[in-house]
C-alpha cells in the first residue's frame, strides 16, 4: 500500500496544481461601504481604449493596503462574470476573448470591490473601451537591465499581444566565445513589420550585423572604405531590400547629480544606405560638422526621414562635447528617394524643434502616410535617459514644417503651420516617453516609458484616431505583480504581424562560419 | 571470541570517536565563517516573483539554483543558515549510508563527501563578491541529498525496475544536473547493469540531444555539458582550483559506490576524519582582513560607527576597503584630520592566493560613494554589481537608500518590495541619509564623467571639492588632497579649509601636512600660520632621520620599517612611504 502512496502522490500534486490555474470566480460582497472614487489598481486600465484582440487586462489593488479584490466584468449584453484571487484579478485567456468579442466597438463594465482589514469596500465603476480595431499580433523588444557600463545576460524577446505567450528571438550568451571581451546585442528591425527580412546587431565579441534575407539568415560586417564606423540605428526600406543605418560614434558618460543620470550622445554620426542583394554600402549623408541619425522611411518608400543637428553656437564649436552636450538639437529632416536610381533628392525641414528650444529624435510614419510620430525633449537624440521626454505627432498631409510657438507666423517656408495632435493622455508627466511606434494599421501608438519608477522603461500603448490618441495602458501581464519584480527594461519595442519562426539556435550558426 | 569482541568495540569507540570529532569540527569551521556566511545572503540574489524563477528554470539544473538561493537567505542568521547546511550533511551522511550500504566502520567514508561540501563553502576568499552561480552555497549539498535519496530508493526497488531509473536518472538532468549524471553512474557501480540497461543508457545518451534542443534550444551547448558543476570564471578571473571539492566529490562517489562496502577496516573511520579535514583545512581560505572587511561593511550599514573604528584599531594592518570606510566612520565620529593618519593610511594588499581582480569596488564601494554623497554614482556601481552578480539584499539595500537620498520615491518602493519578500527583510525600511550626505549630496553641482571605475576616482572626486562652500566637504577635500600627496593642489583645498574652519581649531595631520607642504612651497604659495610646538619639533626630528637613513643604496622600504615604530602616526610618513599613489 505504501508503495503505491508514493507514486500517488505526483498525480495528487499536479491534480491540485491544475486546480489552482482554474480561475476563481468569487462572489461580489454583500455588503459594502461606498469610497466615491475609482480603484487604485495596477496597472491603471480605468477608461482605456484597448483593441479587440488583446491579452486579458490583469490588474491588481496595492498588496500593502488590501487582502482582496472582487471584480465583476459587465459586457454589453448583459452578461457577467467575477474574478478574483487575492488582491490580483487574473482572467482566463479564452474568457477574456470571449468578452472581447461580446463587446467589440462597445464597453465593458468593471465594477470593484477590495477587501481592508474586515471590511470590504466598493469603488465608482470603470469602463474599458474595446476598439473595433485589432492590434499587430507580436511586439519584440530587448529586455536589458537600466545599464550603464556592465552588462550581463540580454536576450531580444517575442511576445505575443493577444496572449502572454512570450518567446526568445536571440540571447548574448549562445554564441559568445570570449567572456572578456562579451557580447551586447540590439538594434532589431522588420521590414514592413514582418520577419522573413529583419536584423539585429551582435557587438564586441563575434560582431556583426544579423540579417535575414527572405528567411535566410547571414552575418554582415557594415564597416565598409566609404564609412568610418558600422551601421547603427536601422530602417527597413518598405519594399525593396534596402536598408538605410545611420553609422555612428557613440558614447556614454554619467551625471554626478543630474536626475537623468546618463548621457548618450554622438561624436560623429551618419546616413548610409545597405544594399542586401548587392551587399554593398552608399553613403546619404555625411556632414562633417552636423550629426544625421535615426532613418524612417515613408511607407511609399519615397521619402527618408531623419534627424540632424543644427550648428552649434560659434563660441562652442571647438569645446569637448562634454560641455556642449546640452546644446545639441536636433531636427527632423526628410530626402525623397527614387528607387529606380537609388538617388536621393535635397534636404527638407520636417519639423524645426530647435526653434522652440527642444529636439526631435526618433520619426516613424504612419502606415498611411498622414502622420508623424517621433520624441521630443530639450536636448542630445537619446531621449529615452531624458525625463522630460515626450512623444509628438505631426501631420504630414499637408507637407509642412512645423514648430510649435504660437507666436510664429502661420505660414513659414510659405507652407501653413497646423496644429500638433494632442498626445497628453498618451505621454506622462515627468519621466522619459520615447521610441514610438505605429501599429501597421495605424490606430495604434506603442512607446517605452519609464513612467512607473522613471528607470524601468515598459511598453505602453495608446489608440489613435482623427487626430487624438487616447489613455495609454501598460501591456498587459498575466501577473500584474511582473511590473514590478522584473529588474529589466522594455527596450525598443517593435511591432510585428508575424513572430519570428527563426531560432536562437540557428541564428547562432551564422557565427559559427 | 572474547578478542574479537574487545577488537569490535575499539573499532566502535574509534569509530564514533571520528564521527564526533569530525563533527565539533565541522561545527568548528562553519563557526569561523558566520561572518562570510552572513555576507554569502547578502551577496546573493534570491527575488521572489516569477521573472526570477523563469530565468533559472530556463537553464539546466535551475530548479536546484533557486532552492539554494531560497536557502542562502537563512544565513542572515548565520547559526541558522549553518544549522541548515550542517543538518543536510547530517541526512547525507544517514541517506549516504543506506544509498551505499555501509556498514560497520565503513560508515565513516561518508564523512569524506561532507568535506568536500564544507570545503566548498569554506574556499572561495573573495570570489564571494563577484561569482555568479545562484544558489550556490546549498545547491550542492541539496543536490547531493536528492541524488543520495534516489539511489537509495532505486536499490530498494526490484532489479527489474532498474531500468526505470537509469531512464529516470537522465530524464532528471535537467533538474539534478551533473548529478543525474552521478546518480546514473552510481547505480551502475553498484549494481552491475545488464546489456539491455547498458543498451537502453547508450540509447538515451544518444537521444539527449533531441531533448536537449527541445529543452534547451537558446542555450550554448558547452553550458549544457555537466550543468550545475561550478565553474568559477569571469572575464577576467577563472578559479579552477575552487573546482576540485566536486571533482573529488564525484570521485569519491564512486569510488565509495564501488568498494566503500568492503572498507570496514577499524582505521577507516579515523582515517576518514584526518583527510576530511586536512583536506578542508588545506583548501580553506583564511586570512583576518578579509573577514574584518566584512564586518566593517555590515557595522558601515548600520552606520554603527564606533564598531567600525574598534574593527581598524584592532586590525595590523588595512586593506583599502577598511581604511576607506574607517575614515567614513572618522567623518561621521569626527577627528578625521586629528586622527586617521595616527590610525594609519598605508594600504596594505588584500591577501588573495588566486591571481583574482577583487578590491575595494566590488567590496565596499557602493557604500563609500553612498556616505561621501556621490549618489548618482553609488547607484551607478549599485547597478553594475547587480548586473554581474545578481540583485542581492546588499545592492537592493543599498539601492533603496540611494532612491531615498535622492527623493525617488516609487522606485524605493519597488526595491524595498522586493526585500520585503526575504523572510528577514519583511519590515526592513531604508534609514535616511546622514546629514553629512545631505551636506554633501547638495554640495557639488553636476558634470558629466565617462566610465571611472578605479578606487582612484572617489578619492580623485573628492579632491575636487575644493570650491565647494561645506564645512564637511572643505574637510574631506584637504584630507583627500593630502592623501594624494598633491603639492599644487593643497594650498587652494587648504585655504578654502581655513575659510570655513574659521574657529575651529587646528587639526593635527593638518598641521603636519602645512609644515611639509610650507617646507617645500615656493615663497608665492606659502603662508604663514601658528602651529603647536611640539608638531614643528616632531617635524625636525623626522626630517633629520630621515635624512640620516636615507643613504644611497638604502632601500625605501627598510628606512619605513626602521621609522615605523616612532612616525607612523604621523603624515610624514604616509607622505613619504605610501605605497599607492591616487
Amino acid at each position: 500500500m505504501k508503495r503505491y502512496t508514493l507514486f500517488l502522490l505526483p498525480l495528487v500534486a499536479v491534480a491540485l496544481m491544475w486546480l489552482s490555474s482554474c480561475a476563481s470566480h468569487p462572489t461580489v460582497p454583500s455588503s459594502c461601504k461606498d469610497t466615491q472614487c475609482q480603484p487604485a489598481i495596477f496597472p491603471d486600465y480605468c477608461d482605456v481604449t484597448v483593441p479587440c484582440n488583446i491579452a486579458p487586462l490583469n490588474f491588481m489593488l496595492p498588496t500593502d493596503e488590501y487582502q482582496a479584490c472582487v471584480a465583476r466584468f459587465s459586457m454589453p449584453d448583459g452578461q457577467q462574470q467575477t474574478y478574483g484571487d487575492g488582491v490580483k484579478v487574473q482572467i482566463p485567456e479564452s474568457e477574456w476573448h470571449a468578452m472581447l468579442d461580446a463587446s467589440k466597438g462597445k464597453s465593458i463594465k468593471v465594477e470593484v470591490w477590495g477587501q481592508k482589514g474586515d471590511e470590504w469596500l466598493s469603488f465608482t465603476p470603470f469602463e474599458i473601451h474595446i476598439a473595433e480595431e485589432p492590434i499587430d499580433e507580436y511586439l519584440s523588444y530587448r529586455l536589458i537591465e537600466p545599464s550603464y557600463v556592465a552588462w550581463n545576460y540580454m536576450e531580444i524577446v517575442q511576445r505575443n499581444l493577444t496572449s502572454f505567450e512570450e518567446s526568445q528571438i536571440f540571447n548574448n550568451e549562445i554564441t559568445s566565445v570570449d567572456r572578456e571581451v562579451g557580447q551586447c546585442i540590439n538594434c532589431h528591425s522588420y521590414q514592413n513589420y514582418k520577419t522573413d527580412n529583419m536584423l539585429f546587431h551582435v557587438r564586441l565579441s563575434n560582431s556583426g550585423t544579423v540579417i535575414v534575407n527572405d528567411g535566410k539568415v547571414s552575418k554582415i560586417n557594415l564597416k565598409r572604405d566609404v564609412t568610418a564606423f558600422g551601421g547603427a540605428y536601422p530602417a527597413w526600406h518598405p519594399t525593396a531590400k534596402l536598408i538605410a543605418f545611420s553609422s555612428n560614434k557613440t558614447r556614454q558618460a554619467f551625471h554626478t547629480s543630474n536626475a537623468n543620470k546618463i548621457e548618450v550622445y554622438d561624436e560623429i554620426s551618419d546616413l548610409i544606405l545597405y544594399d542586401v542583394e548587392a551587399d554593398s554600402v552608399s553613403v546619404i549623408c555625411d556632414d562633417p560638422e552636423l550629426l544625421e541619425v535615426y532613418p524612417a522611411w515613408s511607407p511609399d518608400g519615397k521619402y527618408l526621414y531623419y534627424c540632424k543637428t543644427i550648428p552649434l553656437p560659434e563660441e562652442l564649436r571647438d569645446k569637448d562635447i562634454r560641455s556642449t552636450y546640452s546644446y545639441l538639437q536636433y531636427n527632423l529632416y526628410r530626402r525623397s528617394f527614387n528607387l529606380a536610381t537609388r538617388a536621393f533628392g535635397e534636404e527638407e525641414l520636417v519639423y524645426d524643434a530647435a526653434s522652440v528650444n527642444k529636439s526631435a529624435t526618433l520619426p516613424r510614419v504612419s502606415p498611411d502616410g498622414r502622420n508623424l510620430l517621433f520624441a521630443e525633449g530639450q536636448y542630445g537624440c537619446f531621449h529615452s535617459r531624458h525625463r522630460d521626454a515626450d512623444i509628438v505627432c505631426m501631420p504630414l498631409d499637408k507637407g509642412c514644417v512645423v514648430t510649435q510657438e504660437e507666436s510664429l507666423p502661420d505660414t513659414i517656408q510659405g507652407r501653413e503651420r497646423p496644429q500638433l495632435f494632442d498626445l497628453s493622455l498618451l505621454n506622462s508627466k515627468d519621466e522619459s516617453d520615447s521610441y514610438p511606434t505605429w501599429s501597421s494599421n495605424g490606430r495604434w501608438i506603442m512607446c517605452a516609458s519609464r513612467r512607473l519608477d522613471g528607470t524601468y522603461s515598459r511598453v505602453y500603448l495608446s489608440y489613435f484616431k482623427n487626430g487624438k490618441a487616447e489613455k495609454a495602458f501598460l501591456l498587459p501581464q498575466e501577473d500584474p505583480e511582473v511590473n514590478t519584480y522584473l529588474l529589466k527594461s522594455y527596450n525598443r519595442p517593435e511591432f510585428m504581424v508575424e513572430p519570428v519562426r527563426i531560432s536562437a539556435r540557428e541564428f547562432s550558426k551564422v557565427f559559427e562560419k | 571470541m572474547g578478542r574479537f569482541h574487545v577488537s569490535r568495540k575499539v573499532s566502535k569507540t574509534i569509530c564514533y570517536a571520528s564521527l564526533l570529532t569530525s563533527m565539533v569540527f565541522v561545527v568548528f569551521m562553519l563557526f569561523l565563517n558566520g561572518e562570510v556566511f552572513y555576507t554569502a545572503h547578502e551577496r546573493s540574489e534570491f527575488l521572489y516573483g516569477t521573472p526570477f524563477f523563469h530565468t533559472l528554470m530556463s537553464k539546466p539544473f535551475g530548479l536546484m539554483q533557486y532552492v539554494g538561493a531560497w536557502l542562502t537567505q537563512f544565513f542572515y542568521y548565520p547559526a541558522l543558515g549553518s544549522a541548515i547546511l550542517a543538518l543536510i550533511w547530517v541526512l547525507i551522511f544517514y541517506v549516504g549510508k543506506k544509498a551505499f550500504s555501509l556498514t560497520e566502520s565503513s560508515v565513516a567514508l561518508m564523512l569524506l563527501p561532507v568535506a568536500c561540501l564544507l570545503t566548498s563553502v569554506v574556499d572561495l576568499g573573495y570570489w564571494i563578491y563577484i561569482f555568479t552561480i545562484k544558489g550556490y552555497w546549498f545547491s550542492q549539498s541539496v543536490s547531493y541529498l536528492v541524488m543520495l535519496l534516489l539511489l537509495w530508493t532505486a536499490r530498494s526497488t526490484p532489479r527489474r525496475w532498474h531500468i526505470v531509473w537509469y531512464v529516470l536518472g537522465l530524464c532528471l538532468y535537467p533538474v539534478l544536473g551533473w548529478f543525474a549524471l552521478l546518480f546514473v553512474l552510481s547505480l551502475a557501480v553498484i549494481e552491475k547493469p545488464s546489456w539491455r540497461e547498458v543498451v537502453a543508457v547508450i540509447v538515451l545518451i544518444i537521444a539527449a540531444p533531441v531533448w536537449r534542443t527541445l529543452l534547451y534550444s537558446n542555450i550554448k551547448p558547452d553550458d549544457l555539458v555537466m550543468a550545475g558543476m561550478p565553474h568559477f570564471e569571469t572575464p577576467n578571473d577563472v578559479g579552477k582550483s575552487l573546482s576540485i571539492p566536486f571533482f573529488v566529490l564525484g570521485a569519491l562517489t564512486l569510488l565509495i559506490s564501488s568498494f566503500g562496502r568492503y572498507a570496514k577496516k577499524w582505521f577507516v573511520p579515523a582515517l576518514s576524519a584526518v583527510v576530511g579535514m586536512v583536506f578542508v583545512t588545506s583548501l580553506r581560505f583564511h586570512d583576518k582582513n578579509y573577514i574584518n572587511e566584512m564586518r566593517m561593511v555590515r557595522y558601515s550599514q548600520e552606520e554603527n560607527w564606533n564598531e567600525v573604528l574598534n574593527i581598524a584599531a584592532d586590525a595590523e594592518e588595512s586593506t583599502t576597503t577598511m581604511t576607506m570606510l574607517r575614515n567614513i566612520a572618522l567623518m561621521n565620529q569626527g577627528g578625521l584630520l586629528d586622527r586617521s593618519f595616527k590610525m594609519g593610511n598605508i594600504d596594505a594588499d588584500i591577501y588573495n592566493p588566486d591571481t583574482l581582480h577583487v578590491g575595494f569596488l566590488n567590496t565596499a564601494a557602493p557604500l563609500a560613494y553612498y556616505n561621501y554623497g556621490l549618489i548618482t554614482e553609488a547607484i551607478r556601481l549599485n547597478y553594475e554589481g547587480s548586473i554581474q552578480t545578481g540583485f542581492s539584499p546588499f545592492y537592493l539595500k543599498m539601492l533603496s537608500r540611494c532612491c531615498m537620498a535622492t527623493g525617488e520615491v516609487k522606485l524605493l518602493e519597488r526595491y524595498t518590495k522586493l526585500l520585503h519578500n526575504h523572510p528577514f527583510y519583511s519590515d526592513w525600511e531604508p534609514a535616511p541619509p546622514t546629514k553629512y550626505i545631505k551636506e554633501l549630496q547638495n554640495s557639488y553641482s553636476d558634470e558629466i564623467t565617462g566610465v571611472e571605475n578605479s578606487d582612484r576616482y572617489i578619492v580623485t572626486s573628492i579632491c575636487l571639492w575644493d570650491k565647494v562652500n561645506s564645512k564637511v566637504a572643505s574637510e574631506q577635500a584637504l584630507f583627500y588632497t593630502m592623501i594624494r600627496c598633491d603639492a599644487n593642489a593643497f594650498w587652494d583645498v587648504f585655504r578654502k579649509y581655513l575659510k570655513l574652519h574659521t574657529n575651529d581649531d587646528f587639526p593635527v595631520h593638518a598641521q603636519e601636512a602645512y609644515i611639509l607642504y610650507l617646507d617645500r612651497a615656493p615663497e608665492e604659495k606659502r603662508m604663514m600660520l601658528p602651529v603647536e610646538e611640539d608638531v614643528y619639533n616632531r617635524y625636525k626630528a623626522f626630517t633629520a632621520q630621515l635624512e640620516s637613513k636615507m643613504k644611497p643604496g638604502t632601500k625605501l622600504g627598510t628606512v619605513a620599517m626602521d621609522m615605523q615604530k616612532e612616525w607612523s602616526d604621523t603624515y610624514w610618513y604616509y607622505y613619504f612611504f605610501k605605497k599607492r599613489t591616487y
